[in-house]
């Protein structure tokens, strides 16, 4: 489902250029769950944003769903994102001036679906939120806002969903919830997980862990 | 996801206001000011076409060729003909009086109105014709001066007629009064039967044309070449010079606040539309994570600003018609004339403008979304897509050039407000840089409020730079208009004052004029002294005979004129080159009007000789003077010391104001000085002086709405900096510091830029305001000391206030709440 070969990534800065991965080959099949891990700095996110087209690479190569987006420009890999792909976001990255309903209608419409109303009030139901669909993200706790998250990436149904640190700004108890939901959900429709985060306990839940550490992949189990 | 939902969502969000409002002022100010000047300029036209009583006079010392009616006619003109001569007017035997007769056609005036009354000085009557035939209306002063009532009867010529009204003004009264005595109004047809119009006798004969200004330019143009000497084309502007003036004046004001207007507008509209752009950036990025494309998010964009385009332009196109319709309702009653129809063109130039707008000021940061990186969604700290301020700057100034050359078709105009805009943006620019560093070194000293609002200040200089230049512009175009408008309307209101002299007294003889100022004083209405008055004919320049041609067209020409003398210079007149004499000076000198001077070339030193009578008189010039020729004091082209024409034969004349009550004071005063000539100009002043307050009371109403346009400027350019000022405060206060501190800081910075901003206002609008008056508007420039005191204070007050009260929610919202969403 998704693969890559000596990815590269480098930034600029005021003495020339940071490298902040160093060739990563990595390999994810379909419906697997593969949490990325390792410290702050890292390149944990990096390495998240390149695998889901977000990002151009400086070097080397990415495959999602056999299709190379070193090829393709950002139009086309926005195309690929509507086609195959879901996020869900530390900071939950809902559009304040849209509804709970509107959020999660949001990727459907996009993608020309014409039934995204009755769908993303389908998923909100799944997540639990019936009745808070016209309520807007400010009038939602953080846990609330998550599942809304939750439910706009599945209402689309993609086939690779990338969360980045989804339990990173809730307490322990949320935390777990939403982690239940997500894990749950993403069984039910077989989607493949890419999973950025620091917390033992969400990575020991995926089939899979790649460390890295200082940009280079040290490690997988 | 339609544009129609984005915009009805961003409505919710609040996104929208400043943006929608700076579009639909721009519309309103555009559609408003074009809709209210055009239906005021069809009604100035209209009125100022009264002055002539007819949109085209033709003028001929001989009769007109038949065929250039038949053509008229046949092109759909409207025509009338007058005849002007002077002639006798006998009652009885005894009493006869030259008056200056007029004949008109049936048809006269094709524009505008006569004013008779039913007894003479009695009460004013408007009519539409003149008499009919067999009768005549005269001047109120020949009643007493031939002692005739109305009904009696008076010959001209072989003819008699019965007196059937007094004429009191005719819309094509000549101001060149002098020399002719009481008018007398006949019928044309009655001409033949009075004989007096002979070959060779002194005549001017008038065919007024009326009708399409399309066709009377078809007209003109085939008449033009065929005009012979001592036949002349007049249309408003040549025929009625003040007016005209004053007309074109009100309109340049009115053209230049309009497109000030649009300037300001559009940096309202840039200022919106760079913060809306800027606070969808995560929008965006969030939708590109979710699989939109750039082609999505522009046409997103695009149609959503086609949207607010529309819903603008219907909003301000119905609320400049709106702010005209008002008006014209509510100062209708006091105005002399019928307001014009605007017809739908300003509508459709609000539209046009909104769209321009759109496109130049608004497009360009939104279609920079199109480019906004998707990785946003997971890098906050990303650095926004590129300002372009250069290039945004480059494509509004492109933009309002072409709007400002549209609206005014005059690129002088424009040119000179955009250099002045530009070089004073410029300068606002360095200064303000300069101003602001120079604060932070003056706040490393002060106390902690004023350290954090100088840090502020400093932090954001290159936001708080273009902020101040923005700030400056608005208050400087601000004072301007404001400027401009007051020693436009106070220089009008100074010719006209109240009290202004509305009679004329001529032909005064020397052993009259003791017993003239007497009469005049006890009536306690005399203000003007009494001129001496020399009829004279220059008839060379340094020794070299002039031409007698009677072209007017021929500049170095004899004329005759009338000449005065004066041991002081006398009031309003101002020297502009060579010294005035000592009053018991016994040289042989002349002061000569500016304007004659120059058309007859000649220049101080220069000997000029005179003939007056049968006599000769050779002078030297010793000065040239500036008369103020829109005033309605007695001027005159030449001056000479007293000693100069002592002995030539001299007539004395003075000017008075008296109330229109006060009329029955003339009848007793002819009766006392029979040969004295009475020229009553009370109704042309008033006419004059009904314009005045029309135009002046447009231009009071299109300086709030520039006003308006220049405060939501001011909250467009507050607005774009909340974001950042909320999440420093948010900072602070979960810091600790407490309301008060930040509150305090807020103060003082606003009330920084606020005096930054209207120091470099003041220095900019007395540097446009200077140019303007002297090189656009043909005024006389003084300096405004008050202005550097209010400027400052202007700009401290109104940014302060503005930016506190925008900046509110900065101390009232919870910081954890701010943190959150931001």
């Amino acid at each position: 489902m998704i693969k890559t070969e000596n990815l590269l990534k480098r930034v600029p800065i005021a003495d020339g250029e940071l490298e902040i991965l160093k060739g990563i080959d990595l390999e994810i099949k379909g419906s697997e769950t593969v949490a990325i891990v390792g410290a702050s700095g890292s390149g944990k996110s990096t390495l998240l944003g390149l695998l889901a087209g977000l990002d151009e690479a400086s070097a080397g190569k990415v495959w999602v769903d056999g299709v190379e987006l070193g090829g393709l420009d950002e139009d086309a890999r926005a195309r690929l994102r509507a086609d195959k792909v879901g996020f869900v976001f530390q900071s939950f990255q809902l559009l304040p001036s849209l509804t709970a309903l509107e959020n999660v209608m949001l990727p459907l419409e996009l993608r020309g679906e014409a039934d995204a109303e009755p769908l993303a009030a389908n998923f909100l139901r799944r997540v639990g939120l019936a009745d808070r669909v016209t309520h807007y993200p400010r009038q939602l706790s953080g846990g609330e806002q998550q599942r809304v998250a939750i439910a706009r990436a599945f209402a689309a149904q993609p086939m690779i969903l990338f969360a980045d640190e989804p339990t990173g700004n809730l307490d322990t108890e949320t935390g777990a919830h939403i982690a239940d939901l997500l894990f749950e959900i993403n069984r039910e429709q077989g989607t493949t997980l890419v999973l950025v985060t620091h917390e033992q306990r969400l990575a020991a839940r995926c089939d899979r862990r790649l460390r890295l550490h200082g940009g280079e992949l040290v490690g997988s189990d | 996801m339609t544009a129609f939902r984005m915009l009805a969502r961003d409505w919710r969000g609040g996104e929208l206001g400043v943006l929608l409002a700076a579009l639909v002022i721009a519309v309103a100010i555009v559609a408003g000011i074009s809709a209210f000047t055009s239906r005021l300029q069809n009604s100035l036209e209209q009125e100022s076409h009264q002055f002539l009583a007819a949109d085209r006079v033709l003028s001929s010392s001989s009769d007109f060729d038949p065929a250039w009616q038949q053509r008229a006619s046949s092109m759909g003109l409207q025509l009338a003909r007058t005849l002007s001569f002077p002639s006798m007017v006998y009652a009885g035997e005894a009493d006869m009086y030259l008056a200056a007769v007029k004949a008109v056609s049936a048809a006269y005036p094709l524009r505008g109105d006569l004013v008779k009354s039913a007894q003479p000085f009695g009460e004013l009557d408007r009519v539409s014709r003149g008499p009919v035939r067999g009768e005549v209306w005269m001047d109120s002063r020949l009643f007493p001066l031939l002692e005739v009532e109305i009904g009696d009867r008076v010959t001209i010529g072989k003819a008699t007629f019965e007196v059937t009204a007094a004429v009191r003004s005719e819309p094509d009264q000549s101001s060149s009064f002098f020399g002719f005595g009481p008018r007398v109004l006949m019928h044309y047809e009655d001409i033949p039967a009075t004989a007096v119009v002979q070959p060779g006798s002194r005549v001017e004969y008038r065919l007024l044309l009326a009708g399409s200004e399309v066709e009377l330019e078809k007209y003109v143009e085939w008449l033009e070449p065929q005009l012979a000497g001592g036949q002349r084309l007049l249309d408003v502007q040549n025929s009625q010079q003040n007016i005209g003036q004053a007309l074109q004046r009100a309109e340049q004001f009115l053209l230049l606040a309009g497109s000030l207007g649009v300037v300001l507008a559009g940096i309202a509209i840039a200022l919106a539309a760079r913060r809306f752009s800027e606070r969808h950036y995560d929008y965006v990025a969030i939708m590109k994570s979710l699989g939109a494309t750039s082609a999505t998010i522009n046409r997103l964009y695009g149609s959503s600003l086609l949207l607010l385009g529309g819903s603008a332009t219907v909003l301000g196109c119905s609320l400049g018609w709106a702010m005209q319709a008002s008006f014209f309702s509510l100062f209708a009653p006091a105005l002399p004339i019928t307001p014009g129809d605007s017809g739908l063109r300003p509508y459709l130039v609000g539209a046009a403008t909104a769209m321009v707008c759109l496109l130049s000021f608004a497009w360009p940061p939104l279609q920079r979304l199109g480019k906004v990186s998707p990785l946003r969604v997971l890098r906050r700290d990303m650095p926004e897509e590129g300002r372009h301020t250069l290039i945004d700057c480059g494509i509004g100034l492109a933009a309002i050039t072409l709007l400002m050359l549209w609206y005014s078709a005059d690129w002088k105009l424009t040119l000179a407000v955009l250099a002045g805009l530009l070089s004073s943006a410029s300068l606002a620019a360095v200064c303000a840089l300069l101003l602001l560093r120079g604060g932070r070194l003056a706040g490393m000293r002060a106390g902690s409020i004023w350290r954090l609002a100088l840090a502020g200040l400093q932090r954001r200089s290159g936001a708080n730079t273009l902020q101040v230049v923005i700030f400056s512009m608005a208050i400087m175009l601000l004072l301007i208009l404001a400027l401009v408008r007051t020693s436009l309307i106070e220089e009008w209101q100074m010719q006209l004052p109240e009290g202004t002299p509305n009679h004329f007294l001529i032909n005064i003889a020397p052993q009259e004029v003791n017993q003239v100022r007497e009469s005049l004083t006890r009536r306690a209405v005399l203000s003007q002294p009494l001129y001496p008055m020399v009829r004279g004919r220059i008839t060379q320049v340094n020794g070299a005979a002039l031409g007698r041609s009677d072209d007017p067209e021929e500049s170095r020409r004899e004329r005759e004129t009338n000449l005065t003398w004066s041991a002081e210079l006398p009031a309003g007149n101002e020297l502009v080159a060579g010294e005035w004499w000592d009053g018991e000076t016994t040289e042989a000198l002349v002061s000569i009007e500016e304007g004659m001077a120059e058309r007859m070339q000649i220049a101080v030193g220069d000997s000029v000789t005179y003939k007056i009578g049968s006599r000769e008189l050779q002078v030297t010039v010793s000065s040239i003077r500036e008369l103020d020729w829109e005033s309605m004091q007695p001027n005159f082209f030449m001056v000479f010391p007293p000693a100069a024409l002592q002995g030539f034969p001299a007539t004395f004349m003075t000017s008075f104001h008296l109330d229109s009550g006060d009329k029955q004071f003339l009848n007793q005063f002819i009766r006392q000085f029979p040969t004295v000539t009475v020229v009553e100009m009370d109704v042309v002043i008033n006419q004059v002086r009904a314009i005045i307050s029309q135009v002046s009371a447009a231009i009071e109403l299109v300086l709030v709405v520039i006003l308006v346009a220049g405060a939501l400027v001011l909250i467009a350019g507050v607005q774009a900096s909340v974001d950042s000022r909320l999440y420093e405060s948010a900072i602070l206060r979960a810091l600790g510091a407490r309301r008060q501190l930040i509150l305090g800081g807020l103060v003082i910075e606003f009330a920084a830029l606020g005096f930054f901003a209207g120091l470099l206002a003041t220095i900019g609008a007395e540097v446009s305001v200077s140019i303007l008056q002297t090189q656009v508007l043909d005024m006389d420039y003084t300096p405004h000391p008050l202005l550097w005191l209010v400027g400052p204070v202007v700009g401290v007050l109104i940014i302060g206030v503005l930016g506190v009260w925008n900046c509110r929610q900065v101390v009232s919202s919870p910081p954890l709440a701010v943190l959150r969403e931001l």
